[in-house]
């Protein structure tokens, strides 16, 4: 046992000083303490204590111990201590001092002369008089340093307890962070969010007042209506619609509080501690995109005590910073639903201009996933490879109209105007898409292996991958629909003719990886391929024989 | 009450966790770095270790090879590291069974730990 591990460092330090003051007898002293603290009062001096602990618990005054007797002369409560008996011969005395700025008793034992005689190591006397008045000034001092240690200790104890519980409160966010972090929907960052902060706030409930909660036709009254009661640590979002599944809680404390809290919050956007009851709440806002605001609301028991600073801090930092993923997640949602809008136009507004292509970019687009997945592409790039198929002719916008749709042969000028839609289509999309490869794959469509193809005449392997798979797809789809000029092919026949112009005109490899795929998804999912192909064999009967040289040039403008 | 070596190079730190499981009762022993703790640890064994993994002389993972298979430590081991290294250390001590706290570590979580630890009646988990 050392100071810092003392319960009641002074009182320790005290004794050790007493007992240094004391003269080796055995039984003589000198003990002080503080007058009516609980936490140090006097102690008996060592021995003595010792004594009177040998004998039997009772009366003070009839167990004829004269240190016990002696405090209860001065009406010193020594209840904490065991009753018993201090032999006869001992002089105990006990006079009212200061210590250390407060009342303090003094108690002195001390053996008598012919005890002492028979023990021969007992004390002379007792300080008294000018060297007690000299000793007690000491002790004083004493007392002085003693009390500060005692109560830097304190401080001490209670900064540590402090630094604890940042660190808990960290490892908490900490925790909270990497979490968010791998969570992409909105109402699974909200669900965490009530649950960190019913812990981290150590909180009987946690709500989440959507932006609506308050307003004409949500009635308050529907709070908490199913009746199950809050499980500690345990909490729900509560929208005023009422979205969440299961049972809600049942708010501790009533709609109308719960209404002035979340007003409050919204006017002045603070963290807001308020005593509804006996019950503790906290409410700050959670800031989401388009300025609305939510309110989160923590409810504390009594017994789980008030929110300090401490705990609006905190509430106040995750809000703010679960505020923000949301947004972001929100914003990012959006945009990614912006973008699937402006490209589904565009695709409709091709479709519409060459109406027997209806449909084609869409199998265009799928086809190309089908197959970057088939070749072992990431799943990433097998999405930025699915928009690129998607959009690969989006240069026909600009593309007029009479050629596109003329039945029957182009002239080469016709052709020639034709031939520029990867471009156009580039140059369109050049300043939206911010992905390399979906601009790769509708410039270099209609690159051929052999270097005969357009715009750039790129050969091989210098035409990029995304470029070499929509052009399979993008023949096999085209020999299979009925355009202007022809009628369709049968699906075998139009494998058979990517089958011919391997190496040539098609990507070997990537046709080979072409014909995995088709023919796995034919087999295993026979209805979708189906409904995907229906055209090929109802719309206008498969044509048979091969298509002219003229027919493949230019099959798939 | 259990006896516990804790080994933390940052003095602040140790002596944090030190008076947070003295508090908590425990026989506490301190050690500042690997070396320090790996002779405390041959002088007597404990039941819990304690252990930073970026320490001087000896680091944490040195300290658990030299340790706990000479059957140093009773009940177990916990370790205290950084996140970004959590998952390599994880992996490198899961050979021993040995728990991961990430720093800043969570004090109650630690306690739950040395109590579930210490009061379970396997008597050698470093098997």
């Amino acid at each position: 046992m050392s100071l810092h591990e003392s319960a009641a460092p002074d009182q320790y330090l005290l004794r050790e000083l007493m007992d240094g003051l004391s003269l080796p007898g055995r039984a003589s002293g000198l003990s002080l303490g503080i007058v009516g603290s609980a936490t140090y009062p006097p102690l008996p001096p060592g021995e003595c204590l010792r004594t009177c602990l040998d004998g039997d618990p009772g009366e003070v005054a009839s167990r004829g111990c004269p240190f016990l007797a002696g405090a209860a002369r001065n009406n010193i409560d020594l209840k904490h201590l065991r009753d018993g008996r201090c032999p006869k011969d001992y002089q105990v005395a006990a006079q009212h001092t200061i210590l250390g700025g407060e009342p303090a008793v003094l108690i002195t034992v001390e053996g008598k002369p012919e005890t002492r005689g028979a023990t021969g190591n007992l004390p002379a006397r007792a300080p008294r008089g000018a060297a007690e008045a000299e000793l007690l000034g000491h002790l004083d001092t004493a007392a002085r340093l003693v009390q500060s240690v005692g109560l830097l200790l304190e401080e001490n104890q209670g900064f540590a307890n402090e630094v604890l519980q940042n660190y808990e409160q960290l490892n908490l966010i900490f925790d909270l962070t990497q979490q968010i972090s791998q969570v992409t929907d909105v109402q699974a960052i909200e669900r965490l969010l009530l649950q960190r902060v019913a812990r981290l706030l150590v909180s009987e409930c946690v709500y989440l007042l959507t932006s609506t909660y308050g307003s004409a036709g949500a009635s308050p009254s529907q709070y908490g209506s199913a009746g199950a009661s809050p499980s500690p640590n345990e909490c729900r979002a509560y929208a005023a619609g009422g979205d969440t599944q299961g049972p809600k809680p049942v708010p501790p404390i009533s709609p109308d509080e719960v209404k002035a809290a979340a007003d409050f919050v919204r006017r002045t956007r603070q963290v807001h501690v308020r005593l509804v009851g006996d019950q503790h709440v906290i409410a700050g806002p959670l800031v989401r995109l388009d300025d609305k605001v939510d309110v989160m609301l923590a409810v504390r028991r009594a017994s789980q005590g008030v929110f300090y600073s401490g705990d609006m801090m905190l509430i106040e930092s995750v809000l703010a910073f679960g505020g923000q993923i949301i947004s972001n997640t929100e914003l990012h949602e959006r945009l990614r639903r912006m973008s699937l809008e402006v490209t589904r136009a565009m695709v409709s507004a091709i479709d519409k201009k060459d109406h027997y292509t209806s449909g084609h970019s869409e199998r265009v687009g799928f086809l190309t996933r089908l197959t970057a997945a088939e070749l072992g592409i990431s799943s990433a790039e097998q999405q930025n490879m699915g928009w690129s198929g998607l959009l690969h002719d989006v240069g026909k916008i600009g593309i007029p109209e009479e050629i596109l749709c003329k039945p029957g042969k182009l002239t080469a000028e016709e052709f020639e105007v034709i031939k520029q839609h990867p471009r156009m289509g580039y140059e369109i999309l050049k300043p939206i898409a911010s992905m390399g490869v979906i601009l790769d794959g509708i410039l270099h469509h209609h690159e051929y292996p052999d270097g005969s193809g357009y715009p750039a005449g790129l050969a091989g392997e210098a035409i990029p991958l995304v470029a070499r798979i929509i052009h399979v797809a993008d023949t096999f789809d085209a020999l299979t629909s009925t355009r202007s000029y022809r009628r369709a092919f049968g699906i075998e026949q139009a494998l058979e003719i990517i089958r011919e112009d391997q190496g040539t005109r098609i990507d070997a490899e990537v046709a080979e990886a072409f014909f995995q795929a088709l023919a796995a998804y034919r087999r295993d999912a026979p209805d979708d391929f189906a409904a995907r192909f229906a055209r090929v064999n109802v719309a206008a009967g498969p044509r048979t024989g091969r298509p002219s040289e003229r027919e493949v040039e230019h099959a798939n403008p | 009450m259990s006896r516990i070596l804790v080994a933390e190079d940052d003095p602040h730190i140790l002596r944090l966790i030190s008076m947070w499981l003295k508090r908590q009762g425990h026989d506490v022993l301190e050690a500042r770095h690997g070396l320090a703790a790996r002779d405390l640890l041959q002088a007597e064994p404990v039941d819990v270790l304690i252990s930073d993994i970026n320490m001087p002389g000896l680091d944490g993972l040195e300290l658990i090879e030299a340790v706990v298979p000479a059957g140093l430590v009773r009940r177990g081991v916990v370790v205290l590291t950084n996140r970004w290294d959590h998952g390599e250390i994880r992996t490198r001590l899961a050979a021993w069974g040995v728990h991961v706290l990430p720093k800043p570590f969570s004090p109650s979580r630690l306690s739950e730990l040395i109590e579930s630890l210490t009061s379970s009646d396997v008597t050698e988990p470093q098997a």
